[in-house]
């Protein structure tokens, strides 16, 4: 080798080991180049592969398993059984300073429903103070600040009527839909779902008394029967084996939704199958 | 030889560097943000929103209720790593009722149900930009 090669060898080594220096000394990655998004092709693509139903149930999840309130008021609206839905939302002062952080969930969970069902047409105050007592359990729950800042901040827009409703409604579904299903990071893996248990405890005793009163129980049959939802609340509810002592409410819920699960296995439901829903929904409501 | 030893050493210099883009969770939320937020002038309402990140070619599984009667219209954004993504929506036996035929990264299924029951729906990260090792997708079921 002469040494014009040595010379041109070591200086390839030196330029790889500043290379490998200097990624060493970085700590992490330069961050890479903006790639520019590709323009949508009108091209088809492949159909994706085929899940088999054994590997669907396997792996799915069930965050998005609950309708929500809104939404339930949506179906209701095409079953023509609305009329009025927002009057019969009653008013439901929850306490929140209380050991048991299932009971703080599903209380936050209720209100929660509250707020949705009621946000287009609810007088201002009402709505600010179910929206700080959904601050208040979600901060028993040990939710984060972002969440309260947001809260606290959608409060001062109502009372100073700078949001409209229609911005509002968007506003909340975020909240519900988004926002909320992220403190499981904060306040444990029970505490969505026992939320959305409230809220959909809550929409379901609505649907039940709205069906009751407009004596449909045929809308029962399309609104009621939702024996997978039902499953996963009770998965979380579950108070036998439990290692703690279950609270009178928590019993009532774990009672209440067996119930609902017998409901919901019917092919379909009767008026008195409908008021049974009512009457169930109630008993728990009742303790909240 | 010299030229070799200086390829080699240019090409080692450059596959440090060159390190596969990172998944952005975020980007992908806030390309469906802004599609949710659209949707709302024409009627639609958001359910739940989530997000993931996935290799070339994995998918997530979402149990899904919906109601009869409702229009439901699911929507999914890829981030910049994910060149085509895909939706497939299936019934409650495993039998596939919908599916987005698009070649893009923001797949979206309508589809309104007959009767009220559980679905699944299956985001997918069919294809990956280049050197992405993983790619976020995130996930909305919207309704009116």
């Amino acid at each position: 080798m002469s040494m014009s090669s040595v010379a041109s060898a070591k200086l390839s080594l030196i330029v790889a080991l500043t290379a490998l220096s200097l990624q060493a000394c970085s700590g992490e990655a330069p961050a890479p180049e903006a790639k520019p998004a590709e323009a949508p092709s009108t091209e088809k693509a492949a159909p994706a592969a085929e899940i088999s139903i054994a590997d669907l149930q396997a792996s799915a999840q069930n965050v998005t398993l609950a309708p929500s309130p809104a939404e339930m008021q949506k179906a209701m609206e095409k079953a023509g059984i609305a009329d009025g839905l927002s009057k019969l939302v009653a008013d439901r002062p929850m306490k929140m300073d209380v050991a048991n952080k299932d009971v703080i969930a599903v209380r936050t969970g209720v209100v929660l429903a509250d707020c949705l069902l009621t946000v287009k047409d609810a007088p201002k105050e009402k709505l600010v103070a179910r929206l700080e007592q959904v601050k208040t359990g979600l901060l028993a729950l040990g939710a984060g600040n972002d969440i309260q800042v947001t809260i606290t901040e959608l409060s001062a827009q109502i009372t100073n009527d700078a949001i409209s409703r229609d911005d509002l409604v968007k506003q909340l579904d975020e909240l519900h839909g988004a926002i909320i299903p992220e403190i499981r990071f904060e306040a444990g893996e029970r505490a969505v779902p026992l939320i959305q248990a409230g809220s959909w405890l809550e929409g379901s005793n609505l649907v039940s008394s709205a069906i009751v009163t407009a004596n449909k129980p045929d809308a029962g049959t399309q609104l009621l029967r939702q024996a997978d939802v039902v499953d996963y609340f009770l998965k979380y509810v579950k108070t036998e084996g439990a290692d703690k002592a279950a609270d009178s409410v928590i019993l009532q819920l774990e009672g209440t939704l067996n119930k609902l699960k017998e409901i919901a296995a019917k092919p379909t439901l009767t008026l008195d199958d409908v008021k049974d829903v009512k009457a169930q929904t109630d008993s728990v409501l009742a303790l909240l | 030889m010299r030229h070799f030893l200086l390829a080699i050493s240019l090409l080692a210099a450059t596959s440090f560097y060159a390190q596969p883009a990172r998944a952005d969770e975020g980007e992908a939320e806030t390309c469906l943000r802004s599609k949710i937020w659209e949707g709302y002038s024409t009627g639609w309402a958001v359910r739940t929103s989530t997000k993931a990140t996935l290799t070339a070619g994995a998918h997530k599984v979402y149990l899904v209720t919906l109601y009869a009667g409702n229009e439901y219209k699911l929507l999914a954004c890829g981030d910049a790593n994910v060149s085509n993504a895909d939706l497939v929506l299936y019934d409650h036996a495993g039998k596939q009722v919908a599916a987005d035929t698009s070649n893009d990264r923001e797949p979206t299924i309508s589809f309104t149900p007959q009767s009220t029951d559980t679905y699944y729906i299956a985001a997918h990260a069919s294809r990956l930009n280049g050197d992405a090792q993983t790619g976020a997708l995130a996930t909305a079921v919207t309704y009116k």
